[in-house]
């Protein structure tokens, strides 16, 4: 059977994952009518090109640069108070630790805005009070690296964890029985140790910053500060639309980011000496003394900045006719929420964000299952491709391969263009890799053995299937559709390019609610968003506790 | 097509399994005789399991053919295409297996994992319960039926796996290294049980280890593997007593291997004269013809006689003296220099020599084996 199935499957990925690829790679090179297929003028101005953006690029570089710098230093903070010192609630905060990273950069940004405004941010109004100008602008370039820090660098934390964790203790502690004090061993054993850890996350965050997008879009466009991503997405909306030049642009970042992502993978898995055995440990706790209510207060500062300060800033906003911290004039409406559930455009892109994620979810599991089955199992030949294949949006930034997706299937002769159908097989093929990467855990966890033993006490390949593989994967099975269910509600990049005025999903009509409409509005929408989110990841951490422990930030799911 | 001889259970021949291009098992051919408990043993990577799973069907070979009970399960497509490929499904072949991991399925409880194999077989339900009471009696574990099995300990769950496995009466059952998840002392328990089970429902069983000790007390016969071939087939006692090679020396017990050449013209009577490296001169035990190239002599430690210095004078006797005494309780090994380097001595722990003393070195020759050159 695997046989016959192998090609079969082989097929449908490479169409769905290459054919948009083919499309940016032609188009980048045209240099003719954007919106001829195939182009009849060929040439290399879209990249030559690329140099009069000088500025852009600059903008680029300057905000990844911020924003990895910061992350990695809360990363390892954080990372390191958690993993090696005793301090009281770890287990806690570990899982709130994770939850800017479910809150999405895109409502950390709409939160930010609303905090740190100039004039009308809830920070400047109260300093205000106190007789001051404007305290923070969020409308910056540090502004914009701070957001994506806070919660774009929740994968920092998890990955320099993942290193300080596999670290086994016995060889700190055989340091310590030869003599060599607490500082000696942190200098010449821990730190080496974990070093490619580290400098492995960073090139991955720096990577990762490079192809943000939702807050240098919220923050920076506003302004006419643009990054590559926004860029892009400014090149689309030009008249003529700059389609090669876009082209051009992303594919630039895709090259770039898939050499720091190889570069990453190659530090960590050369420097790796004994630390990364696959082996959990829970290296001993530092006593810290008295010094451990410093280290809880700065994790808390950390949940109150990235998880409570927003939070708190779109409640309160989104309840208020006009945004203010001055009780006394505010005037409290439910308004917004009636707006944003309206049948009109809004209240159905909230619709179709949910009927969207969930139909997704629900094809991608069994699809995704047999995929995980035919790589790490069936060994059929054509396995390692499918899994490059399948894995290969995960490389692409997700606005680029919107970008593909946007002409490939403009130019097919199915009219599917602009529903709901585009976005449903746009999602499909870049939740692959999500999907690919929970499964493939959960089924590398299960004993070859467990499956060959129901075979030789006597049971068909179905019935094993049926009593004991399918069984055992069903947490994992669980954990892959609630993932893939959240990915799809937050999912921008690729919407923003794919959405018809017919078929509206929430992240991009949040973004235009905030651009074109109130603050307020766009808070009761991004809360409501959040709400679902949340709800979908606590029925995920109760569900699966072992499983989904920070898979999809390893997994670097980008929004 | 197949040669069902004299109550043959398992049928081995030629076996060829590969994994890319590199051989795992080479060319490997033997049988197993009805109620038989055959072993194989080896270094890790010498193909055993491999062979063995190749029996379960869960390793595909490239060359060869496995009967079992008559019944070929799998045959390589012959050079003339009269004898076509046959390749019977696991589920098909009626074999039982242990797994070293034991591959207790976690989402079952303990009654559950011994009772599938007998779902399967659609057994009416008081069947099932009375046989899987029965198997779970013969482990010792029916206090423990209704326990999930991710509540069970290492050695219990090896119970679970070893009455899952029994329970359906099975006429083969295959243990892949089934103890080397357990400390010393169960294991050396368990080994107990197991051969008394065996015994008791007569099953025939295939038993993969890499513990030579292991393998010498539970077997009928033990087969030694090296590099994906077979080194040697006997009884336990002909391994350990006539190894045919300096593998199965070595890896067999504890040897002490002499290097030399036979004397040209002295072979008599069953033995000849071996001179060693080092200008001694032994007579050992020739068990047949010489092949001419014979440049090792391997000699047991427990084989070997000391004696307060002066008192020898039998046929091999020499002068040593007493480096180094280890005591391990039920032996204590010495380690002697004498003429031809060192040796490696297991007395039992009433004799004891002080460190530095001078001994008599003596040793019978019917247990000096010769081994040729390899």
């Amino acid at each position: 059977m695997k046989y016959l199935l192998t090609p079969f499957v082989l097929l449908i990925c490479g169409s769905l994952v290459l054919y948009p690829v083919v499309f940016l790679v032609t188009e980048s090179f045209n240099v003719g009518d954007p919106g001829q297929f195939p182009p009849v003028l060929l040439g290399l101005d879209n990249y030559t090109n690329l140099y009069d953006d000088a500025r852009i690029l600059g903008n680029t570089a300057l905000v990844a640069c911020l924003a990895t710098i910061m992350a990695v230093l809360f990363g390892f903070t954080l990372a390191w108070i958690l993993t090696r010192t005793a301090i009281p609630g770890r287990a806690v905060l570990e899982r709130l630790l994770e939850l800017p990273y479910y809150m999405t950069p895109l409502v950390g940004a709409l939160a930010w805005g609303v905090l740190a405004g100039p004039k009308t941010g809830l920070i400047n109004q109260l300093w205000r009070l106190t007789g001051g100008g404007d305290l923070v602008d969020i409308y910056t370039p540090y502004g914009i690296a701070w957001v994506m820090a806070l919660f774009e660098g929740t994968v920092a934390f998890v990955m320099i964890s993942a290193a300080m964790k596999s670290m086994d203790p016995a060889l700190e502690e055989s340091s310590r029985v030869l003599g060599a004090g607490k500082l000696h061993t942190a200098l010449r054993i821990t730190l080496p140790m974990v070093a490619p850890g580290i400098v492995s996350a960073t090139i991955f965050v720096f990577a990762e910053m490079l192809g943000s997008f939702a807050a240098a879009f919220v923050l920076g466009v506003p302004g006419r500060f643009y990054v590559v991503t926004t860029a892009i997405w400014q090149a689309t909306l030009s008249y003529p639309p700059e389609y090669g030049r876009a082209a051009a642009m992303g594919l630039s970042l895709f090259l770039v980011m898939l050499v720091m992502l190889g570069l990453s993978r190659l530090i960590l898995r050369r420097g790796n000496y004994a630390t990364i055995t696959g082996k959990a440990f829970r290296p001993r706790a530092l006593e810290v003394g008295r010094l451990r209510w410093l280290l809880l207060a700065i994790c808390w500062a950390y949940v109150g900045l990235s998880v409570v300060l927003p939070l708190g800033a779109l409640l309160l906003t989104s309840f208020q006719r006009f945004a203010t911290v001055i009780l006394a004039q505010s005037i409290f409406t439910l308004a917004n929420y009636q707006t944003a559930l309206q049948m009109g455009a809004l209240g159905s892109a909230l619709e179709n964000s949910l009927v969207l994620g969930l139909v997704v979810a629900t094809v991608a599991v069994p699809l995704v299952s047999i995929l995980v089955w035919i790589v790490y199992r069936a060994n059929a030949p054509g396995g390692r491709l499918l899994e490059s294949l399948v894995m290969f949006p995960q490389a692409v930034p997700r606005l680029v391969f919107g970008l593909g997706l946007l002409w490939a299937w403009l130019y097919i002769p199915i009219p599917i263009y602009g529903t709901l159908w585009l976005l449903g097989i746009a999602y499909l093929t870049v939740f692959l890799p999500l999907g690919m990467r929970t499964m493939a855990g959960v089924v590398l966890q299960v004993d070859r053995g467990l499956e060959e033993c129901a075979r030789v006490c006597g049971a068909s390949w179905l019935h094993q299937m049926r009593t004991v593989t399918l069984p055992l994967l069903r947490p994992g099975m669980v954990a892959a559709w609630l993932l893939i269910f959240i990915a799809g509600v937050r999912e921008l990049g690729v919407s923003v390019f794919l959405m018809g005025p017919n078929a509206k999903v929430i992240a991009p009509s949040i973004v235009n609610s905030w651009l074109t409409s109130s603050s307020e509005l766009s808070a009761a929408m991004a809360l409501l968003q959040t709400v679902t989110v949340f709800i979908a990841v606590a029925l995920l951490f109760a569900v699966v506790r072992s499983v989904a422990r920070g898979i999809a930030v390893r997994a670097g799911e980008p929004l | 097509m197949s040669t069902s001889g004299g109550g043959m259970m398992i049928e081995v021949s030629d076996l060829e399994i590969r994994y890319g291009e590199v051989p795992a098992v080479n060319g490997v051919s033997f049988g197993v005789v009805r109620g038989e408990l055959l072993t194989l043993l080896g270094p890790s990577g010498c193909g055993k399991t491999t062979t063995l799973r190749a029996i379960a069907g869960l390793e595909q070979p490239c060359g060869g053919s496995i009967v079992l009970a008559g019944e070929t399960v799998y045959s390589s497509p012959g050079k003339n295409a009269a004898s076509p490929r046959r390749n019977v499904a696991t589920e098909k072949r009626g074999v039982s297996m242990v797994f070293q991991s034991y591959a207790i399925w976690p989402h079952m409880s303990v009654f559950e994992n011994v009772a599938y194999g007998l779902r399967v077989r659609k057994l009416p339900r008081a069947e099932i319960q009375r046989q899987v009471e029965r198997a779970l009696t013969l482990v010792q574990m029916t206090a423990y039926a209704g326990r999930s099995a991710a509540q069970l300990s290492g050695g219990q769950q090896q119970r679970v796996a070893v009455a899952r496995a029994i329970a359906f009466s099975p006429n083969v059952v295959l243990f892949d290294e089934p103890l080397s998840n357990l400390d010393a002392k169960l294991r050396a328990e368990m080994r107990v049980e197991l051969r008394e089970l065996q015994h008791r429902l007569s099953f025939t069983a295939v038993y993969v280890t890499h513990d030579q000790e292991e393998a010498l007390a539970i077997s009928d016969r033990v087969i030694v593997m090296n590099g994906g071939r077979i080194e040697q087939i006997g009884t336990p006692q002909d391994i350990y007593d006539r190894p045919r090679n300096r593998f199965v020396a070595d890896f067999v017990g504890a040897a002490n291997l002499i290097a030399g050449s036979v004397r040209p013209g002295s072979a008599s009577d069953g033995s000849a004269v071996f001179d060693t490296a080092t200008g001694l001169a032994l007579r050992v035990s020739t068990n047949g013809a010489l092949h001419g190239d014979e440049d090792t002599v391997a000699l047991r430690a427990s084989y070997i006689h000391l004696a307060a210095a002066g008192t020898g004078g039998a046929t091999n006797a020499a002068r040593g003296r007493i480096q180094r005494r280890l005591f391990h309780g039920d032996f204590i090994e010495y380690v002697v220099s004498w003429q031809a380097g060192q040796l490696i001595v297991r007395r039992p722990p009433t004799e004891i020599l002080a460190e530095g003393s001078e001994v008599a070195v003596s040793f019978a020759p019917e247990h000096c084996v010769l081994l040729q050159r390899t």
